[in-house]
């Protein structure tokens, strides 16, 4: 009877550690999908979309701080459900700047930085592949020279980050990060006349 | 009579448990596979990039970070020396070599869990490739301790901590053939006032 039992001990314990497997695959596998302390989530809890917001040294109730001590950091969540938007931007003298596109799960969409643009300026739109369509059919003037990036989520953040490495450029840095703009692209399509 | 449910609440007790506690400590030991290891350093090239691996996923949907882009940078970061020694502020390193490629790069020490250092404050925490002093060849050497040093010194933070050693627009953080770069050393030189 004795024996019975610690046979019968030894399966729940088997399968109670088959349990934990099962358990910890389905975590990892769906922690993405429900986690509330991801980046797009901090993003969002910054404010309002379609505009930069500055990072601090220390994480504030979003979450967010800068991870760099050289590096200032700005980010901007957009919804390219209305329309596209276009990242904008004049450097002032800052040595280095990087820009990186993320989808709401947090997966690299684009990502340039200043010698891998056009003349050092920044200048992106972002758009939907149908968007994208419309907008290669009827290219604005104020477009042409843009970098054009097609993003199969509509939803998503962008991380803009600037160098400082001495005090002496903080001024540059600080004019480059609050000029630079995050909004909808203005932008019609004849098509709909 | 109570053998079955007693069977049970074992299982389940073990299942949900040991579920847990596996997860949590799998998401704090590592940030994924896909890691390269250079000497005492780790750097995750493709920790933001939809194919990283399910664990490097669940790992920054938990943590929150904002990651490099690959046109950004790498971080690597260290919290052994090339002993396998943890770091700690109680003893003394010097940082030796060179850098990868890299167009810019910083490097800081902060305990985990702290902050950044700040550029502001009165003992330096951190260093990039504009303000450190180099060699006649181009190599440099860091000390990294409590006690203010010549030359490149980064202040310690007390206890543990970790080094973050950022290159910024790197051929590194796109290529495959990081394995054969050569990355700075991390010696341990001398522990208390000795």
């Amino acid at each position: 009877m004795a024996r019975r039992f610690a046979l019968h001990l030894v399966m729940a314990v088997a399968v109670g550690l088959v349990g934990a497997a099962l358990l910890h695959l389905v975590i990892v596998l769906l922690l993405p999908q429900f986690s509330e302390r991801d980046a797009y989530t901090r993003v969002l809890a910054k404010g309002e979309i379609q505009r930069f917001w500055r990072l601090g040294e220390t994480p504030d109730k979003s979450g967010l701080a800068q991870d760099d001590p050289y590096l200032q950091t700005a980010v901007c969540a957009f919804d390219l459900g209305e329309s596209p938007m276009r990242v904008a931007g004049t450097n002032p003298g800052v040595p280095f700047w990087s820009l990186a596109v993320y989808d709401s799960g947090s997966n690299e969409v684009f990502s340039i930085n200043d010698r891998t643009s056009v003349a050092g300026a920044l200048d992106v739109v972002l758009a939907t592949p149908v968007q994208m369509t419309l907008l290669r059919k009827n290219l604005p003037a104020s477009a042409t020279q843009s970098i054009l990036v097609e993003s199969q989520s509509s939803e998503g953040y962008v991380v803009l980050r600037a160098l400082a490495p001495q005090q002496s450029f903080a001024a540059a840095v600080s004019q480059f990060l609050d000029t630079a703009a995050c909004t909808p692209f203005e932008w019609r399509s004849r098509s709909r006349f | 009579m109570f053998r079955i449910p007693i069977l049970i609440a074992i299982a389940l007790t073990i299942a949900f448990s040991g579920g847990i506690w596996s997860t949590i400590a799998a998401l704090n030991a590592t940030a994924g596979f896909g890691a390269i290891r250079l000497g005492a350093w780790d750097a995750f090239p493709e920790a933001q990039t939809a194919d990283a691996d399910p664990y490097a996923k669940s790992h920054r949907a938990n943590a929150g970070k904002l990651l490099y882009a690959s046109a950004e940078g790498l971080a690597f970061t260290a919290a052994v020396d090339d002993a396998g020694q943890r770091l700690t502020g109680d003893c003394r390193y010097q940082i030796s070599g060179q850098t990868p490629a890299a167009r810019l790069w910083t490097l800081f020490a902060a305990a985990p869990g702290a902050g950044t250092p700040s550029p502001a404050s009165p003992l330096p925490g951190a260093l990039n490739s504009r303000t450190a002093l180099y060699r006649p060849d181009g190599g440099f050497e860091i000390h990294v301790s409590r006690q203010a040093a010549p030359g490149n010194w980064i202040a310690a933070p007390a206890g543990p901590f970790r080094l973050t050693l950022t290159l910024l627009d790197t051929p590194t953080a796109g290529s495959s053939g990081v394995i054969d770069l050569s990355m700075p050393s991390i010696k341990m030189i001398g522990c208390g006032n000795g």
